[in-house]
């Protein structure tokens, strides 16, 4: 599995992912912030807004396509979430907050989408921790990052051996059952491989406390 | 599920924010105490577990839509309601680390209507169903409607969330009703994946769930009490019982509740006819001078009202929880 499946951008060497990680927590942090108080009439704050966001995935090499693949998949969502908003009161009124949700979701999600696309995982933690984040959440999230790969190949793997024994079309509740086996031995399988991982570590003289070389 | 930017205002998000921070706060200490060195693998592996389990489609009746799982109920079960909150935490951290999935802003809230309604509560339902039923089957239905009420309990505090915003031309108990019914069908979903996934690994491997008798070394690490009814979690199976109760009568009270907001609505209107009405938005132009403190008043009282409110029930239930305390029966509040 290709190691940056995930967030393919991130380690790029444009200007905006050489910037200081920190920093650009706090200016994407600063930008939603302002978005989610300048009031839907002065639109044209939010139009700077997401011009300078769009000039920022341009310098960062971020292209076009996944842009709006990444929109596709976000807008029904938000969508779903905000016409329900009209729809409680029989598509009357409720437009304008739909509007101001759809205007300062989608502005907030391009702004953590550059963020997320110019600083990679491993980066944005240790940026997390110097912004206070408990050492040990900091370690189980290294280790969730980490083991997410491991565990993507074991699921393909074992999806590769249910493609191969499995000729005919599945009903609704057989797929629903074959699929629920899946996770569920995944799920053996993953706690296996902690207590294997677990004895190692402990076999290297782990006591609970994570050291880096940089702590 | 995930809530974005932009939804929820930003005070209600730094309140959700201080709840949640609380919370995992707290769930960080308690899996100290347990002093075992498992806790950050075999966490991190099942937050890993519960990223990729959600890439698994389950197909739906109506051909291009399928669920996944969430997860929650699942995790906590597995290894303890404290885990298993931080899971959904992390889960929900990498996601919008990776994917830019739920807000920024918005991540406490996310935490606290998943991780914490969802995944501590949730295993307080779990914990106190299976005092009544002890054996597998009983266990994978205690997990069945855990899961299913963890998803609406949570749709529920959206709602809550999104009435505590400020925004105003929408019905809440319309809402209210949408979003539950949307939910208590995708609640369905991940209950039924919740119970299947049980049942496999209680059939191959019983001693992974949280506080099973053991089969290996695992368990002898950390010796659990489990299934006692502590006042937190019974405190936690009451709030969750009421949000249940709530969800549940506003679809019928919505008929009475809409005629009264309209009431309300209407004598509000004409009583705040030069205040802005609209405490949502920090509008310079239709504030007039002399209103700014009754403007920045609102914006405060809608603030602390739901900071407060959100503070005052987990009191109320934490005070109920303790004097529930002693008893046996104490671990299901119904």
């Amino acid at each position: 599995m290709p190691r940056d499946f995930l967030d393919p951008y991130s380690r790029g060497n444009s200007i905006c992912h050489r910037l200081p990680d920190r920093l650009k927590i706090l200016l994407v942090l600063a930008m939603i912030i302002t978005a989610l108080f300048v009031p839907p009439e002065n639109w044209p704050v939010h139009g700077c807004m997401a011009a300078a966001v769009f000039l920022a995935m341009t310098l960062a090499g971020i292209p076009l396509r996944y842009l709006l693949v990444r929109l596709m998949f976000f807008f029904p969502m938000i969508m779903g979430l905000a016409i329900a908003v009209p729809a409680s009161t029989g598509f009357t009124k409720g437009w304008d907050v739909m509007a101001t949700v759809l205007l300062r979701g989608t502005l907030s999600f391009m702004g953590v989408l550059w963020l997320v696309n110019v600083t990679p995982f491993d980066r944005l933690l240790v940026a997390l921790r110097q912004l206070g984040l408990p050492q040990m959440l900091a370690a189980i999230l290294a280790f969730m990052y980490r083991y997410i790969f491991v565990v993507f190949d074991e699921l393909e793997r074992m999806r590769e051996g249910r493609r191969a024994r499995t000729f005919s079309k599945q009903g609704l509740l057989a797929a629903w059952k074959s699929n629920a086996q899946l996770i569920g031995m995944l799920l053996i399988r993953s706690m296996n491989r902690a207590e294997r991982v677990h004895g190692a570590m402990c076999a290297r003289g782990f006591d609970g406390e994570i050291r880096t070389l940089d702590s | 599920m995930h809530i974005a930017d932009g939804i929820i205002s930003p005070e209600v998000c730094a309140g959700m924010a201080v709840a949640s921070a609380g919370a995992v706060g707290f769930s960080l200490r308690q899996l100290k105490k347990t002093e075992t060195t498992k806790t950050i693998p075999l966490t991190g592996m099942m937050g890993a577990l519960v990223f990729a389990g959600q890439m698994v489609n389950f197909p739906l009746v109506v051909a291009p839509v399928s669920g996944h799982l969430l997860g929650g109920v699942l995790a906590s079960i597995i290894l303890g309601p404290w885990a298993g909150c931080l899971v959904v935490t992390l889960v929900l951290v990498v996601q919008w680390a990776l994917f830019a999935d739920g807000g920024m802003v918005a991540l406490g809230v996310n935490v606290f209507n998943m991780g914490v309604i969802g995944a501590l509560g949730g295993y307080a339902v779990y914990a106190g169903l299976r005092r009544w039923m002890p054996s597998p089957r009983g266990t994978i239905t205690s997990a069945i409607i855990a899961a299913w009420l963890s998803v609406l309990a949570a749709s529920t505090m959206f709602c809550l969330e999104f009435a505590l915003s400020g925004h105003h031309d929408y019905s809440l108990p319309n809402l209210f009703a949408l979003m539950t019914t949307f939910h208590s069908l995708i609640g369905l979903g991940e209950a039924l994946i919740t119970g299947f996934v049980l049942s496999v690994v209680l059939d191959q491997r019983p001693d992974l769930v949280y506080g099973q008798p053991s089969l290996d070394n695992m368990q002898t690490e950390t010796p659990r009490r489990s299934w006692q009814a502590t006042p937190l979690r019974t405190a936690v199976v009451g709030l969750m019982v009421a949000l249940a109760v709530a969800g549940f009568l506003a679809p019928f009270a919505s008929g009475y509740s809409d005629g009264l907001e309209a009431v309300a609505e209407k004598m509000g209107f004409d009583a705040h006819v030069d205040a802005d009405p609209q405490v949502l938005v920090l509008d310079e132009y239709q504030v007039p001078l002399g209103s700014e403190d009754s403007w920045f008043m609102s914006k405060l009282s809608v603030s602390i009202a739901g900071i407060g409110g959100t503070l005052a029930v987990f009191a109320i239930a934490l005070l109920l929880g303790r004097g529930l305390k002693p008893g046996a029966e104490a671990g299901h509040a119904t």
